[in-house]
């Protein structure tokens, strides 16, 4: 079930769908006892849309802040974050987010789970649990719907956060770790997968990773972060049609590339 | 048979105590005074079943400690949420709540008796009162230590206000808020009894004890601590139940 091919999804790919990001000159500073710790500083990114993008960095390089302010969860920041044109100040079921942990409300069933995305969408109940079966077909978790999280595995609990994220059909999925907390196996599997849906949905994507292959592996284009305070320091791009192989010799090479950035000062 | 023995476990010390209890009634005529014999018991409680007066006295004082701990409970959550949730709200009731607090239920009867009178609505303030105040406590508690995680996923699902508190906050908040129901239930058996004990107008478990002991019927007064303890067990048992359905989804713990 985990390494189901390829197959037809339930759901018509979003074709052309929007999702350019814009990132200028972005700087952030946290506050730490009155003084600023500058933990971004002048950031500058395009994403088009329907893009892959990895970032990896170092612990503490601000690439989950990025994700953070790129969602809407921090408001606060110098610069421009524009999604289509129109500056990032909130949340907006325009960008959905999967964290490491996958963050499902314990007492919550998967379908509820996932269904509490479309609260405030205007759709009637039918149109939500057709919604609901489908994105749970969408990442194999038939059988499941009414398991609670404490009954499901890490993989499954990180599929069906997906599944929640995706169900708004956001213009742009941010990643945060998202298969960090999972053992090898299960993270090449989800790997697999999420690359399968992204085939499918063609949103754009932005995943951080400590994971350089998983960085190489997914991204249409890999970008390095150094730490304090957090800037982009490198990028290259994949150039390889999906979906890879991971054996690929132009990914070695990259991927010896990127960690003697990532180790260099 | 094993799961027999182990489910009986727990009657091995009362049964030891009845006939303890037996023991010493049939020493003399004062002992069975003061350890009225088995036997005047059962002849007792038959008499009280036949009456109707046993089972009007529970379902009266059932009744009370009920809407007493349905008001009491339900104040309890909102105000505990309340205070978690405002820092002003916090303030302005945490030292009034906290010296209140302190005093005993029973010793606040004989205000409350002036106030409001003996009858009926003056029981169910005492209960009620009873349920608050743990309920208050359990509720802060539980309502000011939702994960923050969860919030920031409530923000990202633009959940609004009221659907944060009711799927969010709430069910988090459960498991205390629970804890504290089991709490305020005993305080509110306990003082629907006490009340009939104080303020004697009325039907209840208590106002039968009362009665009893004015005419020297000390076999119904043991009727009315048996049933006392043993309904207290039972809505105890029910509670719980009911609690580890409500929060079936953490799982085995």
């Amino acid at each position: 079930m985990m390494n189901a091919p390829l197959k037809q999804s339930p759901i018509a790919p979003a074709a052309a769908l929007p999702g350019a990001l814009d990132i200028r000159n972005l700087s952030k500073d946290y506050l730490i006892d009155g003084l600023p710790l500058p933990v971004l500083e002048n950031i500058n990114l395009h994403v088009q849309a329907g893009e892959f993008v990895s970032i990896v960095g170092a612990s503490g390089c601000g690439k989950s802040s990025l994700l953070r302010l790129i969602v809407g969860l921090e408001a606060q920041y110098k610069g421009d974050i524009l999604l289509d044109g129109e500056r990032i100040d909130a949340t907006s079921l325009e960008r959905g987010i999967v964290f490491q942990d996958h963050r499902l409300f314990p007492w919550k069933t998967v379908s509820e789970n996932i269904a509490m995305a479309l609260s405030n969408l205007p759709l009637d109940k039918a149109d939500k649990a057709r919604r609901v079966t489908e994105h749970i077909q969408l990442v194999n978790l038939q059988g499941f719907e009414n398991a609670y999280p404490h009954q499901l595995s890490g993989g499954m609990a990180q599929r069906a956060a997906i599944a929640r994220a995706l169900i708004t059909q956001p213009k742009i999925l941010l990643l945060d770790e998202p298969f960090g907390a999972l053992d090898a196996l299960t993270r090449v599997r989800l790997q697999h997968e999420l690359q399968r849906l992204w085939i499918q949905q063609r949103s754009t994507m932005i995943m951080v990773t400590h994971d350089v292959e998983e960085a190489l592996y997914l991204g249409d284009r890999v970008i390095v972060m150094d730490a304090r305070p957090g800037r982009i320091k490198h990028q290259v791009t994949v150039d390889l049609p999906h979906p890879r192989n991971r054996s690929h010799p132009r990914l070695h090479a990259l991927k010896d590339e990127l960690l003697a950035e990532l180790v260099s000062h | 048979m094993n799961a027999f023995v182990r489910r009986s476990r727990g009657l091995v010390l009362p049964i030891l105590l009845i006939a303890a209890w037996e023991y010493t009634s049939r020493q003399g005529a004062a002992q069975a005074y003061a350890f009225v014999p088995l036997s005047s018991i059962a002849q007792g409680f038959s008499q009280l079943l036949a009456s109707g007066e046993l089972l009007t006295s529970i379902v009266a004082s059932l009744q009370r400690t009920c809407s007493g701990l349905l008001i009491g409970a339900l104040a309890g959550i909102v105000v505990g949420a309340a205070m978690s949730v405002s820092t002003l709200v916090e303030r302005a009731l945490s030292p009034l709540y906290h010296t209140l607090r302190q005093v005993p239920i029973l010793g606040l009867i004989p205000l409350i008796a002036l106030w409001f009178g003996s009858g009926e609505g003056a029981k169910v303030l005492i209960v009620s009162l009873a349920a608050f105040f743990p309920m208050v406590l359990n509720a802060r508690e539980g309502f000011s230590h939702v994960d923050k995680r969860h919030l920031e996923v409530a923000t990202v699902l633009e959940l609004t206000s009221w659907q944060r508190l009711i799927h969010v906050q709430l069910p988090a908040a459960m498991p205390a808020i629970i804890t504290g129901l089991l709490h305020a239930l005993a305080f509110a058996w306990v003082s629907s009894v006490g009340s009939e004990l104080f303020l004697s107008s009325g039907n209840g478990l208590g106002n039968m004890m009362m009665n009893a002991e004015t005419g020297s019927r000390m076999d119904v007064v043991v009727i009315g601590v048996l049933c006392i303890g043993l309904l207290g067990y039972g809505m105890n048992l029910l509670f719980s139940r009911l609690g580890q359905y409500l929060l079936r989804w953490r799982g085995s713990r």
